[in-house]
């Protein structure tokens, strides 16, 4: 009917509207810094995890499937050559690189390590690790028999740039092999795990270790995270069309710890939504409940002069509906305020099984404000559609008679 | 509006019935008969006091006729029409347009200003605004507040307050207006001042006017009384 006598309405007890909207702005603001942190903390991940994954690697099912006995599920020249030439007519890619990657053992004196070799060509920027070099130099195209290895390696087995190291590995054709490796660098990663297991050395160098003129896998970089998925089913329906046996992956399938997080805080989100959702709902619903109730009267003077049923729900609803933007709003512009501040803090933490602390930020964008605004505004409607009902289905007689 | 006033009492139409009118309580296991067979007609233009002992069934003689309650048994017709056939939002749509009601206690609504609270049936009406800003200009100086149309209820005194209940009854322009004890809240005084006003208001816009009152001064002011005891209505002052 009007949408300002429900504001009017809402604002006649000043003191329980206060109260009220302090309740829900409470509850988003709570909401909005909690889902900020976490959506920030994903970005992080997703920027580390693509760092080391690229956006997108092709490669045989056999490899991702883990069905090979050998090395059946390498990339021939020729092969690679066809799908470079798919992916030049692609938009949206900034870079392409191959791999080759396959177990050995290092030996350095007498201390040994499993390690998960990757070997790289030197100079291309594509997955690249060049600025994670923080000792010694990256690895260059001219470069033979060096390796880079990770800073957490390096303290194990207290190497240093210069030393000199073992590496054991078996050929396609199954035979053993062994070569000294000079070290030219060592690297930083966040991951722990990472540092200690994975060494990088030059691509032309591993395929002579190995007996082979393939590789394992190509990396593909996009110009954004976003564009992951679309890119995907574009480029495999290209790679099935020029009849490759070859199978695209994007970051977040090759990093099952990525996907094993979000899911963790999906999950907490939820329960934390939940929570507000309840807090708001039960204690709006009392509220609106008390409100409603002490305006009997007046709704059946309403009803009397010839409002109609819906009509008083409408205005009730309506009302709710004020009270749940003022309450969402101030919880919205709180939050953000709290988490820029606390952004301008810089607080640092360090992750468990990473090396490195990182600064502790929340995201605050419209985007992270819209989950944690719509539950609290649904959460305020929702609680106010009963006693609303009820408050207009009441019999106008009766209604009139309440003092 | 003045040129029908003159006509509508004379052309002797019956514009209220109630036929054979009765509500019976339900309290627990014995029966309250608030109203009983109770025939009453209203011609239009009429200004009609009903008074009787408390506890009669004067509210609920009004309750039926407006018909936010509806009776055990009989029928109100409303310029011919019975409310018994109509629906929920067909009676709101009836009170809304053909009936106003003046309460006791004035009920306004606290959160509106005076001038609101008169206005408040022109937006259920959905009349254009500028139409409403007329109408609610016309009605407070016709009630003697065109200077106080911005002040809230409670800023109001008790006589204020009725005049401001009569001018929200009467804004529509309706032809049945109803008042249950308009003046039991007011002094002598002014409770004389709302009756002129209602008399005044009987006469020029042509409404038919009942008028529930326990007050032997207000009755004076009708141009016909009944009485209700024990939920019976009877012609006449009675005793
Ligand atoms: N909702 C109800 N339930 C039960 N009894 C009721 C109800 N409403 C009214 N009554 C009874 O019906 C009878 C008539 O009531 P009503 O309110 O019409 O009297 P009244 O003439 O208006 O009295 P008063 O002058 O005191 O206002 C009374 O006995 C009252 O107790
Ligand atoms: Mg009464």
């Amino acid at each position: 009917m009007t949408w300002w006598i429900p504001l009017r309405s809402l604002l006649r007890n000043r003191r329980r509207t206060i109260l009220s909207v302090a309740i829900i702005a409470l509850g988003t603001a709570i909401s909005l810094f909690v889902y900020g942190f976490l959506e920030n903390s994903k970005l992080q991940i997703q920027a580390t995890t693509v760092k080391e994954y690229g956006n997108l690697q092709i490669a045989s099912p056999q490899l991702w499937d883990d069905t090979a006995d050998g090395y059946e599920y390498l990339i021939s020249p020729e092969t690679e050559a066809q799908v470079l030439g798919l992916l030049a007519e692609h938009r949206g890619i900034t870079g392409v690189t191959s791999q080759l990657q396959f177990p050995g053992l290092l030996a350095a004196g007498k201390l040994t390590q499993v390690v998960r070799i990757t070997a790289q060509v030197p100079g291309n920027e594509t997955l690249n690790i060049d600025d994670l070099v923080i000792d010694g130099r990256p690895l260059q195209p001219a470069d033979v028999a060096a390796v880079l290895i990770g800073r957490s390696l390096a303290n194990r087995l207290a190497l240093k740039v210069d030393d000199v190291v073992t590496l054991t590995l078996t050929t396609v054709d199954g035979a053993y092999n062994a070569t000294p490796l000079r070290i030219v660098g060592i690297y930083r990663f966040t991951s722990e795990q990472v540092e200690l297991r994975s060494l990088f050395i030059p691509q032309a160098f591993a395929q002579i270790l190995l007996n082979t003129t393939g590789i394992d896998r190509i990396i593909v970089n996009l110009t954004s995270i976003g564009a992951t998925d679309s890119s995907t089913a574009i480029i495999q329906r290209q790679l099935d069309e020029a009849g490759l046996s070859l199978k695209v992956k994007t970051w977040n399938e090759l990093s099952p710890f990525y996907k094993q997080l979000a899911g963790f805080f999906d999950i907490l989100f939820g329960f934390l939504t939940l929570a507000v959702f309840v807090l708001v709902f039960f204690i709006i619903l009392q509220v609106l409940t008390l409100a409603f109730l002490e305006r009997t009267r007046e709704i059946g003077t309403i009803r009397a002069l010839g409002t109609t049923r819906g009509e008083v729900l409408g205005q009730l609803l309506l009302e709710s509906a004020w009270l749940a933007l003022l309450g969402s709003l101030t919880g919205v512009a709180i939050g953000l305020l709290f988490g820029t501040g606390f952004n301008a803090l810089g607080i640092e933490w360090q992750p468990p099984g990473t090396v490195e602390a990182s600064v502790l930020a929340v995201q605050v964008t419209f985007l992270t404000a819209l989950p944690p605004f719509g539950v609290s505004v649904m959460a305020t409607l929702l609680s106010a559609i009963f006693p609303a009902i009820q408050t207009s289905r009441l019999r106008v007689v009766d209604a009139l008679r309440v003092e | 509006m003045s040129s029908d006033s003159q006509f509508c009492h004379e052309k002797g139409l019956a514009f209220l019935e109630a036929r054979s009118l009765t509500k019976t309580y339900q309290v627990g296991s014995s029966a309250v008969h608030a109203l009983q067979s109770v025939n009453f007609t209203a011609m239009q233009g009429d200004f009609v006091v009903i008074n009787g002992p408390s506890g009669s069934g004067k509210t609920t003689f009004l309750n039926l006729i407006s018909a936010i309650d509806r009776p055990t048994q009989g029928e109100v017709l409303i310029q011919g029409v019975s409310t018994n056939t109509l629906s929920e939002r067909q009676l709101a749509q009836l009170r809304k347009d053909k009936i106003g009601l003046i309460f006791q206690s004035f009920n306004l609504i606290p959160v509106l200003s005076a001038a609101e609270n008169a206005e408040y049936p022109l937006l259920l009406q959905r009349l254009p605004k500028t139409e409403r800003a007329q109408r609610v200009q016309a009605i407070l100086s016709e009630v003697g507040l065109a200077d106080l149309g911005k002040r809230r209820p409670n800023e109001l005194s008790g006589g204020q307050r009725q005049r401001i209940a009569i001018a929200r009854a009467l804004i529509t322009r309706p032809k049945l207006v109803l008042a249950d004890e308009p003046t039991a809240n007011l002094d002598s005084e002014t409770g004389a001042q709302v009756m002129d006003l209602m008399r005044r208001l009987n006469e020029e816009h042509c409404v038919v006017l009942l008028v529930v009152t326990h007050d032997p001064e207000v009755a004076r002011y009708a141009r016909r009384q009944v009485r209700i005891r024990d939920g019976r209505l009877m012609e006449g002052e009675g005793s």
